[in-house]
């Protein structure tokens, strides 16, 4: 019991900071309706801002500066760019910021080099918050958690609690109405995106020093928020969430809870030509699959229930 | 018009800057070297080419080849496209480049050496010699072994028996974990371990022997840690690289893990900048190489000392990979030995061709061209005389000597039928 519990809590931090990478996202996309295709870039540049900003001024500093650099990077491209691009529909936004993830990183190449660079967990929080199993928890893994919690709820807060949230989402649904009262409606759009960029920059500054911080680690990181975004349901924070910590603790349960696919075949009474034709397939094991769990629940999920988890609307 | 004005002047200067490198080129040996200099990994490529340009020079300020002949590397960007590998080999061809060297990437080492089985077949006079520097995998010296082929790396068996050797004879390691990346490399790398731990460090159980999703699929290392806790393993082995490798290494000493990483990929530039210095000591982990700068064996000789240090200026980076001289030294020795640049004489010349690197002597040996070598295996630490240093940058830490195995050691039996022309 006490390994699942422990198992449970090690899901729940890596799902958090899976929602912190997607937060943004859900901003974007799922309030949007944006396909945000460059968010793992801006989630980058966070993460590279970070790391040049604490060379000089150290970790505290570049955990406001960066993600505000990044959200007036987000503002800019969304004014100049995607609100040109926005009346020819989805597929030409899709387009450009694929295009946009593309040239940032040739940016950050430029700029940064191609290389690593060597981004750390801040001295004041390196230290051992407690032990469990064996396992040691630094401060920051805490603070990482923490921090996602707060911007789930500041983000929660913010769309249902508040007047901006009231029309960003009117915005959404019913721009023509928002801007017959007054508001502007491209304005909205422009803040709201670089707003979600900030997000992503605010998990680049707490995730670079984890994941390890490269030029291509947009590439790598962009695909699986889209998962969180989709298979919580579109215009769903709480959806996003709830995907995240889904996918977190799955994951680590198959890592956790290893068994090969075959004894897994045999316990349910099938028996597969082990040695045979289905040789490869025998020798899988869940920790194998592991990574591959949240496009099945993807694939799953469009198929049988378009909207998502907690969606409003299909995709 | 001023911007067409300029343009048009641009234009007029190439054919001039071509016909520059058309005279300087009349009459050296040409190396061509394929290779990313563009795309994700496009800084491996340029290291590599770095080093060739460094060793090219160091051997051409000493008389060149052949009685005055200049060596010149000549970069061909594959953008780590395997197919364009090819399209650049026969670009190589029709420029008269007569050796072709490689190794970011054993799909492209096994393109090439394809590629020339057909070539230097049907084409005995325009005969091309492939010059492997670092694609490791096993199969290139056994079962597709071809005499246009020269290795100058340990393959992957050789390094994994290498890493077994000296686990068998670490005192402190009893109990092992393995994770390897699920691909054919790392295949390799556990099939050779899971072989050479048998037979050369009996007395060590293997308590994890795990494959993981390549390439930066896998975010969180954590759960693979808990598994290495929860199983006593008191050591690593890793073939990993790259994110797999950088996560897992900062993972592990997040949560504290106090068990000894043994690599092979450790020390590649990118993965300690990737992990940092601090993890890596924390951690400690372990690489296995040719060479490193604060081995014993490296300080003493004049000769090595005063190359390194010219390549530490020339660069601004510590000495990685010892071999890309031995491919450029030994070829200018091979060809000299050939007394032509004719490649199947070069090729005919490099079997059984000794030269004496810092480490002992590094042989090829005749019936399989792979080279053959002692390799160290060190640790990082921040207690070292030379830190490593990257684009004059230093990382902080660099490696210390655990122990050396030997070349003999490192003798692996070949499966290769090779078939001379």
């Amino acid at each position: 019991m006490e390994s699942f519990i422990f198992a449970l809590f090690n899901g729940v931090l890596y799902g958090m900071l899976l929602f912190m990478l997607a937060s943004g996202l859900t901003l974007i996309f799922s309030m949007m309706g944006v396909l945000n295709f460059a968010h793992a870039s801006f989630f980058m540049l966070g993460a590279y801002f970070a790391y040049s900003i604490s060379t000089y001024v150290g970790f505290w500093p570049a955990l406001i500066v960066a993600p505000l650099i990044v959200g007036v990077v987000g503002a800019l491209v969304e004014r100049y760019g995607l609100r040109p691009v926005h009346s020819y529909g989805h597929v030409a936004e899709l387009l450009f910021t694929f295009g946009i993830a593309y040239v940032i990183e040739e940016i950050v190449k430029m700029i940064w080099g191609q290389v690593p660079v060597p981004y750390d967990i801040p001295e004041s929080l390196n230290f051992t918050l407690f032990a469990w199993a064996g396992l040691d928890y630094s401060a920051y893994r805490v603070f990482m958690l923490l921090v996602s919690v707060g911007i789930f709820v500041a983000l929660f807060a913010l769309l249902t609690k508040t007047r901006i949230g009231l029309i960003i989402r009117a915005a959404v649904s019913d721009p023509t109405h928002v801007a017959t009262l007054g508001h502007d409606v491209p304005t909205i759009f422009m803040w709201t995106f670089g707003f979600g960029c900030a997000l992503a920059g605010v998990a680049g500054v707490l995730g670079g020093n984890v994941l390890g911080t490269e030029p291509a680690m947009a590439l790598q990181l962009g695909p699986i928020v889209f998962v969180v975004i989709v298979v919580g349901g579109l215009g769903s924070l709480g959806g996003a969430l709830i995907a995240a910590l889904l996918i977190g603790i799955i994951q680590t349960m198959a890592i956790f809870y290893d068994f090969g696919i075959n004894a897994a075949l045999l316990a349910v009474g099938i028996e597969i030509d082990a040695a045979g034709m289905f040789r490869d397939f025998a020798r899988i094991t869940t920790a194998q699959a592991s990574p591959v769990i949240p496009y099945l629940l993807l694939v799953l999920m469009l198929i049988f229930r378009p909207r998502g988890m907690f969606g409003t609307r299909d995709v | 018009m001023k911007f067409r004005g300029i343009a048009a002047f641009l234009l007029i200067l190439v054919p001039f800057g071509f016909a520059s490198v058309v005279a300087k080129a009349e009459d050296t040996v040409k190396i061509g070297l394929i290779e990313p200099f563009s795309g994700p990994i496009a800084a491996v490529g340029r290291d590599t080419l770095e080093g060739f340009e460094y060793y090219a020079d160091y051997v051409n300020a000493r008389g060149g080849v052949l009685g005055g002949r200049q060596i010149e590397i000549v970069p061909l960007d594959n953008a780590m496209n395997a197919e364009k590998t090819t399209q650049q080999l026969r670009k190589a061809i029709d420029d008269g480049i007569r050796f072709v060297s490689q190794g970011v990437g054993s799909n492209h080492a096994l393109n090439i050496i394809k590629f020339l089985g057909k070539h230097n077949r049907r084409n005995p006079d325009e005969s091309i010699l492939f010059l492997n520097h670092s694609a490791v995998t096993t199969s290139f010296t056994n079962e597709l072994c071809s005499f246009w082929h020269v290795r100058f790396d340990a393959n992957v068996d050789m390094k994994v028996a290498a890493l077994a050797t000296q686990i068998g004879r670490d005192p402190s390691v009893s109990k092992l974990y393995m994770l390897n990346q699920n691909y054919a490399y790392g295949q390799a790398f556990q099939s050779a371990a899971q072989q050479f731990l048998g037979e050369r460090a009996p007395n060590v159980e293997l308590v994890g022997d795990e494959l993981i999703v390549p390439f930066g699929k896998v975010l969180d290392f954590t759960p693979y840690i808990a598994k290495i806790k929860a199983s006593g393993a008191d050591t690593v082995l890793t073939g990993n690289w790259g994110p797999d490798l950088v996560r897992f290494v900062k993972a592990a000493a997040a949560s504290g893990l106090q068990t000894p990483f043994y690599t092979i990929y450790g020390g590649l530039p990118s993965s300690i900048a990737g992990f940092g210095g601090k993890d890596g000591v924390a951690v400690g982990i372990k690489q296995i190489t040719e060479m490193h700068e604060n081995d014993a064996n490296f300080n003493g000789t004049p000769e090595f000392e005063e190359m390194n240090n010219g390549w530490t200026e020339y660069s601004g980076k510590s000495m990685y990979s010892e071999r890309l001289g031995w491919v450029v030294l030994m070829f200018a020795m091979a060809v000299d030995k050939a007394g032509t640049d004719d490649p199947a004489a070069v090729a005919a010349a490099f079997e059984g061709l000794t030269y004496e690197g810092p480490g002992g002597a590094v042989t090829i040996r005749a019936e399989d061209h792979q080279a053959h070598f002692p390799m160290v295996i060190s640790t990082m630490s921040d207690q070292v005389e030379r830190p490593f240093l990257y684009n004059n940058e230093s990382f902080g830490v660099g490696w210390q000597t655990d122990a050396w195995v030997t070349a003999d050691e490192l003798t692996l039996p070949t499966t290769c039928d090779m078939k001379r022309p």
